[in-house]
């Protein structure tokens, strides 16, 4: 029943979500002119449509347990060449993944305090070490040219203004920007 | 007669040059995405867009072409030499092109792979400029149904067609098509889904969906995966070579070679194919149909030519749907009409007769890139076979910086940071519990277009949907977007039926 459980409940998420959204869509605000649809009508139509994949999936793997699938073309034709016949072999790493998603979010919070070239020496440093990579000199070298290159490149040749951070630390970014010529 | 003149004077343009040096590093980099395993093709060309903000159109285009065009044939040396296919579209080469090499002939099975990535690319170039003006002229006398019956079609075979199963992909498409509604819609101006929160009242970019989804979310899977080490283990550093098949030997395949096109690119023009499934079909279908179909896996030479020559062909066939009707038929095709977008340009029937010159010029770079990139693939294989030494933490940590600066370099909005880490974890989600990401990005991009067809379809025909019935081309279509959806399901279980049977 677990394994079952397990099966449906993407699509139970998503139908909670499609029953929600549909709720919502009934509350759209809008001019109504007499025999016109409406602004809610493709968002409406679209759920119902979601709604009913759903539930047929959920039908399917929850109450009667069968596992059988239509698979897209491309599906098909991988898994009877099986090309992906070595990929479920491979380890799993949560641990590397949750640190990695943490890490970015960090990034992206922070990138307006400390400016785009320290937020982004940090980043990729860490990045590399959380990704099991252990030539330090590499990880150094990579993460400061790196940012160096990158702040470079979009700041003075394809002209985006990347955040600059707030003080002391956009002093660097300010200095750094001065060293480059971009005013 | 016009179209000659045009495509002169795109090749002129294309010559100058700034977009020539475009298009040589377009060729350059896509061959490099193609080759490193955990960077896409796709990838690849979503990472280069933020480079096209500041572009030009033309050069903009040049490049993500360029990119397209070669990410189809790069992966072959990686999938020869080392049995490391850089894409899915590479897969198929490894059953026969690896085989060769490990018979001792690996500079003749790259000969074969840049022989049918040269004709392919040829033979789809000339059907692209042929086809593309008489089909953009028809699609003129189109009106609402005919688009939204289309659009319906395209998005069918998305989801029929691609990877994961048919239902996940179905939802994935309406997952797409409900951010597509998200902000102010444009006939009522009403808010939807916004919550209040300001920068959804703009509604989501596009851009946000592709780059968080194929970007960060692929990164996301592989760094799950515990990346590798420290690149490849494999022998880089050994002699590599091209020979060149024989005038004799090309023409004994020269079925094989048109089979092979002709399959590219008939599946590049059905939207949601794309390379990939082009290169496993025209595989199958020298099985089937080949002299020597039953030799197949055995090391021949069929066996590089059909996936390879398909892989390329459908470049062509992809960019008809594109610039005729602004339908994508593939992901890549997705972002250089995203690309268009971007630039004010919406690509269709009308796109031939206000910029002309222009697509003759889209033309001329894709004609000059096929040839360019047999070039480079002749002369710089070895330092492009380099690259695999990258390992995948490093060139994943810049894969992240270059989503996170092509995010936010589209509106200058820290906020879009936010909406594509979201993306980047559902498109992990997505992989994670085989829920195909192209139909949402599909969905993402054609779904204003089909809002905006039906809503014109239902005011014009005072809400009646069966209009699409009554007209000759929507029903034709809107037929074969059912025939689409139901004959692989109905297929699969008439198959599970009898094996259960057996």
């Amino acid at each position: 029943m677990l394994n079952r459980l397990l099966r449906a409940a993407p699509y139970l998420v998503v139908q909670l979500a499609a029953i929600y959204l549909y709720q919502v869509a009934g509350r759209i605000e809008f001019p109504a002119a007499p025999g016109r649809i409406g602004p809610d009508f493709w968002p409406k139509s679209i759920l119902v449509l979601l709604g009913l994949v759903c539930v047929y999936e959920i039908i399917k793997n929850l109450l009667i347990g069968e596992t059988f699938t239509a698979a897209g073309l491309l599906e098909k034709l991988m898994k009877d060449s099986g090309a992906n016949a070595g990929e479920e072999k491979l380890r799993s790493y949560p641990l590397l993944l949750v640190s990695g998603i943490v890490l970015t979010i960090i990034y992206v919070v922070t990138i307006d305090k400390l400016g785009f070239f320290l937020a982004t020496i940090a980043y990729l440093a860490l990045f590399m070490v959380i990704g099991r990579y252990r030539r330090w000199g590499v990880i150094a070298i990579a993460s400061v040219l790196g940012a160096l290159g990158l702040m470079f490149i979009f700041m003075k040749v394809v002209y985006v203004s990347l955040p600059l951070g707030v003080e002391p630390f956009s002093a660097v970014s300010l200095w750094l920007l001065a060293t480059m010529g971009v005013h | 007669m016009d179209a000659l003149i045009h495509l002169g004077n795109g090749f002129l343009q294309v010559l100058q040059p700034a977009n020539l040096l475009v298009l040589c590093i377009g060729l350059v980099l896509g061959m490099l995405v193609a080759v490193l395993p955990g960077l896409t093709l796709v990838m690849g060309v979503v990472l280069a867009l933020p480079f096209t903000y500041t572009m030009e159109l033309l050069p903009a285009i040049i490049l993500l072409t360029a990119m397209y065009v070669s990410g189809t044939y790069g992966g072959a040396f990686t999938a020869i030499l080392f049995r490391i296919p850089g894409e899915p579209i590479d897969v198929p080469l490894l059953w026969d092109g690896y085989t060769m090499a490990r018979q001792g002939q690996p500079a003749k099975a790259l000969g074969w792979t840049l022989f049918a990535a040269l004709g392919g690319g040829l033979i789809t170039t000339l059907v692209m400029v042929l086809a593309s003006g008489p089909v953009a002229k028809f699609a003129l006398t189109f009106s609402s149904p005919e688009y939204f019956a289309i659009i319906i079609f395209g998005l069918a075979s998305v989801v029929s067609l691609g990877g994961g199963s048919i239902t996940n992909a179905a939802i994935s498409l309406m997952l797409g098509l409900l951010i597509a509604t998200v902000g102010v819609d444009s006939i009522y101006g009403a808010e939807r889904f916004a919550f209040g929160v300001s920068f959804l009242q703009d509604g989501i970019e596009y851009l946000l969906v592709m780059v968080g989804a194929y970007g960060l979310g692929e990164v996301f899977t592989r760094m799950e995966k515990g990346f590798a080490g420290d690149g490849t283990t494999a022998d880089t550093d050994r002699r590599i070579s091209t020979e060149f098949p024989t005038l004799a030997e090309m023409l004994r395949l020269k079925m094989t070679f048109l089979r092979s096109s002709l399959v590219g690119i008939v599946v590049g023009i059905i939207p949601g194919a794309g390379a990939t499934v082009a290169s496993f079909v025209a595989y199958g279908a020298e099985g089937q149909y080949g002299k020597r179909g039953k030799e197949l896996g055995s090391g021949i030479a069929e066996g590089i030519v059909a996936p390879q020559t398909a892989a390329t062909s459908s470049v062509g066939g992809a960019m008809i749907p594109l610039l005729t009707m602004g339908i994508p038929g593939s992901g890549a095709t997705a972002i250089i009409l995203g690309a268009f977008l971007l630039h004010g340009m919406q690509p269709g029937p009308q796109v031939f007769v206000t910029s002309g010159p222009f697509v003759y010029a889209v033309f001329a770079s894709i004609f000059l890139g096929v040839i360019g990139m047999c070039i480079i693939g002749y002369f710089a294989i070895k330092p492009l076979v380099k690259v695999l030494e990258l390992p995948e933490a490093v060139v994943s940590a810049f894969v992240v910086l270059f989503c996170f600066i092509g995010a936010f370099a589209a509106r200058n909005n820290l906020s879009d940071l936010y909406v594509i880490m979201g993306f980047g974890i559902l498109g992990y989600l997505f992989e994670k519990f085989d829920f195909p990401i192209a139909p949402m990005v599909l969905g993402v991009i054609l779904g204003p277009l089909a809002e905006s067809s039906f809503m014109t379809m239902m005011v014009s025909h005072g809400n009646d949907w069966t209009v699409l019935m009554g007209r000759p081309i929507s029903a034709t279509v809107m037929v074969l977007a059912v025939i689409a959806l139901v004959y692989p399901i109905q297929r699969q279980l008439r198959e599970r039926t009898r094996r259960n049977g057996t």
